[in-house]
């Protein structure tokens, strides 16, 4: 198999249409997170009035991010935490590191963060010889596989149980089994000694409160509590879009966030951090350190329709009801993050340049923003981005990797389409030449695969009829059966 | 970072005027774009208590309601002799305190377990300064109780918490929370529904990852005699 | 009522009957419908792939057209060319005379399924099939202009008719645009599982409300030489059989 990357999305994309495996556990996911999200919507009384109060903290946070910020910052400060600003994840990862180093830690446990899966955390700490451990189940048997999350949520989707058991059995030494049971079991039994000797522990943060500074954390597994627990410090990752206003804000994103994502009413623990202990006997971290991250975010502020990107609390429901997700899973997309999300951060995070595909990886169906629980319009970003791809103005991104490459040959084509299809006498002269032309062609009234000389000269054709009949253009256009007088009152 | 915020935000805003000019012009109706097909809602009549049992056991929780600690140090007896429980570790609960030593177990109590000795103990009991009846969820705080890992650690947690702290709704619980105002914010506050859970592998349900695999929790309905 | 017909380019070349339904049915309601010959496409295409220059031309032309000829409403059998209509003024965000002249164009611009039930309040047009048929619900008409229970009110109207619930009638059929012809293979992974559903339904005809859906999924089941045609909402209004 060749490196996955953004850059090779269609490529990707006809590996994971042929694996089989991949597409069951694929439509298991569509089916089971979409029928229980359906389920747990509806358990609220007015689940649009809580995405328009969701959304409008959002906006509100994101039009005044410095205020918030600095507010969240210094309630964190007050409380005990220490703040630190990562511009990039190399900055980002440099902080992390040097916090490890500085107190002389060598073990460090992890629970799942999208953030730090964002700027390669691990990599960045294996390359200076520390071995994070992952103790989220999903992320502990991707970090077994070295591999990369297919899912924002679920990040072992793509494996089966067999599978997993006989990564298992080779790299924990346990006996395969069938029984997930089992599985877990030994995960919980290996890990725990993880947890016992940890003297770091990272996370990453679902909602930053500005009014108080606490951080807040979901999960279903308790891991994360283990986490931000047992070791000495903890040292939290959080992009700075996670700020929300005020500390009752939290009841409605609590309301949506576990009803999008995994179609529970609440996950199994939120834990909410404020701060350092307050007395030394208290149980806790002694230390606190939040790496408030950057890293491609403020550029998105610098629009409405990109601005909308940063309300994402990353539920995941936009890749479980997305149709093109649900046919090539995440790995398809070459980013950590996929589905219509990542097809519309990856680019702006990344750079436009290596993922130009991904914009484009869309029916523009509109799935993603019927469940998006924060209404972002997934498809007008889309959108935005395409024109960006045309246009070669993607603002601050085009630096880093360079102009986007541009398609001449289909430019040429939207502009004759665009000048010929002004005209109603060349409009209608093209319907009849290709009228002409179709004979060729048209069998049975249909136009069968097209292949040849013909699928050289009309790739879009060759695509299409690959595995769909074409229909014929009619004999008569309507506009000139209408001029024929085919239509006048009466006939 | 505060200036590149800044600067992109002022960037923003003659684009955010013209949204807004073309939100004032769209008086056609509301927005239909994100809607979802309306559907029916689940409601629900009864006490809040009865409305946490049902909550809580739907997500593979137990839940006691008993008439006082005496009663309740009974389930909690119960529980530790069907589990053959060895060691138990508890917080420092004034009432989880009290319910134990009514309970008088045969198993050796550890009230300020090292981390070492907690990852050996089978059975964790704990107060809880709420329950929320909406999602079965039980709220802890830090400045409430200590040795909270006790919730977390053992394979068993039973929880007591009084009927009368029983709320309907998370809102309300937030709202207590935050009208307690500046330094009434416990350091940490720990909601937990129901046992640790994963769907990670194939999403098949696994009960018990990290965190307790069974969790009780014990209502007490009468008043407390501390 | 004087109603004018946005044909679309696709119903147009390929289906005009489509067409000749439409302007069955309006009429059959009591509108007067006229048809302004220089209209050609909204430019959706070009839009939707990200060439914004030549849609705004193809766009200014479109608004310009249909100001004209005092109709008081402009009707399209297309849920996703009426979308775009409505997309308009988001070509002229600097330009704020145009971007005027854009919603208010939009603001009495229908689908026709939707300008039927919802400005007409006609849901039995007289129409009569035989047979059971199912709905695919077209994205954009759904999703951009939110028409859920407006064209399956219409075809409970119609007599003889059997209608059957599709499952997962809301999911996306593939096309997308140019979407189905970049990612074919994707495309038409997606397309399968409409296919499936719509041969299990047992149906004699898969109705839906867009030409271009109606191309991405009667273009799969000829292929497959199945007996299910497709027919397009206004064709089974228009029906007498």
């Amino acid at each position: 198999m060749h490196q996955q990357t953004s850059e090779t999305f269609d490529q990707n994309a006809r590996e994971a249409l042929a694996d089989v495996q991949l597409r069951g556990a694929l439509r298991n996911l569509a089916t089971t997170f979409g029928g229980r999200r359906k389920e747990a919507i509806a358990t609220v009384e007015d689940w649009e009035g809580l995405r328009d109060r969701a959304r409008a903290a959002k906006d509100e946070t994101l039009a005044h991010l410095d205020k918030y910020l600095e507010q969240f910052a210094d309630n964190a400060e007050r409380a005990g935490a220490q703040i630190h600003w990562g511009r990039d994840g190399a900055e980002a990862c440099r902080i992390v590191l040097e916090l490890i180093r500085a107190r002389g830690a060598s073990k460090v446990v992890k629970s799942k963060s999208m953030a730090t899966e964002e700027i390669h955390l691990n990599h960045a700490l294996e390359a200076e010889g520390l071995a994070p451990v992952e103790t989220d189940l999903g992320e502990w048997i991707i970090q077994l596989a070295h591999e990369t999350p297919s899912h924002i949520v679920v990040p072992a989707i793509h494996k089966s149980k067999r599978q997993i058991a006989e990564l298992f059995a080779e790299k924990v030494g346990i006996e395969p089994t069938d029984d997930v049971a089992v599985l877990t079991g030994a995960a919980r039994r290996i890990l725990r000694r993880q947890f016992a000797e940890a003297e770091v522990g990272i996370s990453g943060v679902n909602f930053g409160v500005a009014e108080t500074g606490t951080i807040l954390i979901l999960e279903n597994e308790g891991n994360a509590r283990l986490t931000t627990s047992l070791p000495r410090t903890h040292i939290a990752v959080m992009g700075i879009e996670k700020v929300i206003p005020r500390f009752t804000d939290l009841d409605v994103f609590l309301k949506l966030l576990p009803r999008s994502g995994t179609g529970q009413r609440l996950t199994a623990y939120q834990s909410l951090i404020t701060g350092t202990k307050r007395r030394p006997e208290d149980e806790g971290p002694e230390e606190l350190h939040i790496v408030l991250m950057d890293n491609g975010r403020s550029r998105m502020l610098s629009h409405p329709v990109t601005r909308q990107s940063l309300a994402c609390i990353r539920c995941g429901a936009c890749l479980n009801a997305c149709p093109v997700y649900q046919q090539v899973g995440g790995h398809a997309y070459g980013s950590v993050y996929p589905g219509p999300i990542g097809a519309v951060i990856t680019p702006q995070l990344s750079g436009l340049k290596p993922a130009a595909q991904l914009p484009y990886a869309s029916s523009l169906c509109g799935a993603c923003r019927e469940v998006c629980p924060v209404k972002i319009d997934i498809p007008e970003l889309l959108l935005h981005l395409r024109a960006e791809v045309t246009e070669g103005t993607a603002a601050g991104t085009a630096a880093q990797h360079g102009p986007v490459k541009q398609r001449p040959l289909e430019r040429f084509a939207f502009g004759l389409y665009a000048r010929a299809w002004s005209s109603p006498t060349l409009y209608l002269l093209g319907a009849r030449v290709a009228r002409l032309l179709q004979g060729v062609v048209v069998r049975k009234g249909r136009i069968g695969k097209v292949g040849g000389l013909l699928a050289k000269l009309a790739p879009p054709l060759a695509a299409w009829t690959e595995w769909r009949d074409a229909p014929p253009l009619a004999p008569r256009t309507f506009r000139e059966q209408w001029r024929d007088g085919q239509y006048r009152e009466g006939n | 970072m505060f200036e590149a915020i800044r600067g992109h935000l002022a960037a923003s805003a003659p684009h955010d005027a013209v949204r807004a000019a073309h939100h004032a012009a769209a008086a056609h109706g509301e927005d239909v774009s994100a809607r979802e097909e309306k559907r029916a809602t689940v409601v629900f009549e009864g006490t809040a208590v009865e409305r946490f049992k049902q909550a809580l056991e739907a997500v593979a929780g137990k839940c006691f309601v008993v008439r006082d600690e005496a009663a309740a140090s009974e389930v909690l007896r119960r529980i530790a002799e069907q589990r053959d429980s060895q060691r138990v570790a508890v917080t420092d609960s004034k009432l989880a305190g009290r319910v134990l030593k009514l309970a008088a177990l045969r198993s050796e109590v550890l009230e300020n377990a090292a981390v070492e000795s907690l990852f050996e103990c089978d059975l964790g009991v704990t107060g809880a300064r709420w329950g929320v009846a909406e999602t079965g969820t039980l709220v802890i705080e830090s400045d409430a109780e200590r040795n909270r890992l006790a919730s977390l650690v053992p394979a068993a947690h039973v929880a007591l918490v009084e009927a009368r702290n029983v709320r309907h709704t998370l809102g309300e619980v937030l709202q207590a929370i935050n009208e307690r105002g500046e330094g009434g914010l416990s350091r940490a506050i720990t909601f937990i529904t129901g046992p640790s859970r994963t769907s990670d592998i194939e999403l098949t349900l696994a009960i018990g990852v990290h965190g307790p695999a069974e969790l009780y929790v014990v209502v007490i309905e009468g008043e407390g005699n501390g | 009522m004087r109603v004018s017909l946005f044909i679309t380019c696709l119903v147009d070349q390929l289906w005009p009957s489509v067409g000749a339904s439409a302007v069955e049915v309006l009429r059959r309601a009591g509108c007067e419908v006229v048809f302004d010959e220089r209209q050609t496409c909204c430019g959706q295409p070009a839009f939707n792939t990200g060439y914004r220059n030549e849609a705004r031309r193809l766009a200014r032309r479109f608004i310009e057209i249909f100001e004209e000829g005092g109709a008081d409403y402009v009707v399209s059998p297309s849920g996703s060319c009426t979308a775009m209509a409505h997309h308009f003024h988001e070509l002229f965000a600097e330009d704020e005379r145009w971007r005027r002249r854009a919603e208010a164009l939009a603001a009495r611009t229908y689908e026709f399924g939707a300008f039927l039930v919802n400005v007409l309040k006609v849901e039995d047009v007289g129409a009569s099939f035989k047979g059971r048929v199912t709905w695919h619900d077209a994205c954009h008409g759904l999703r951009d202009l939110g028409l859920r229970e407006e064209p399956r009110r219409l075809i409970r109207g119609v007599r003889g008719a059997e209608f059957v619930e599709l499952p997962n009638a809301d999911a996306c059929c593939g096309f997308g645009g140019t979407f189905s012809v970049k990612y074919p293979e994707i495309s038409v992974a997606i397309l399968d599982n409409k296919i499936d559903a719509i041969e299990k339904a047992g149906v004699r005809a898969v109705v839906s409300g867009d030409a271009s859906c109606l191309m991405q999924i009667g273009g799969r089941l000829t292929r497959n030489n199945s007996q299910v045609r497709t027919m397009h909402l206004a064709e089974l209004l228009a029906s007498r059989e």
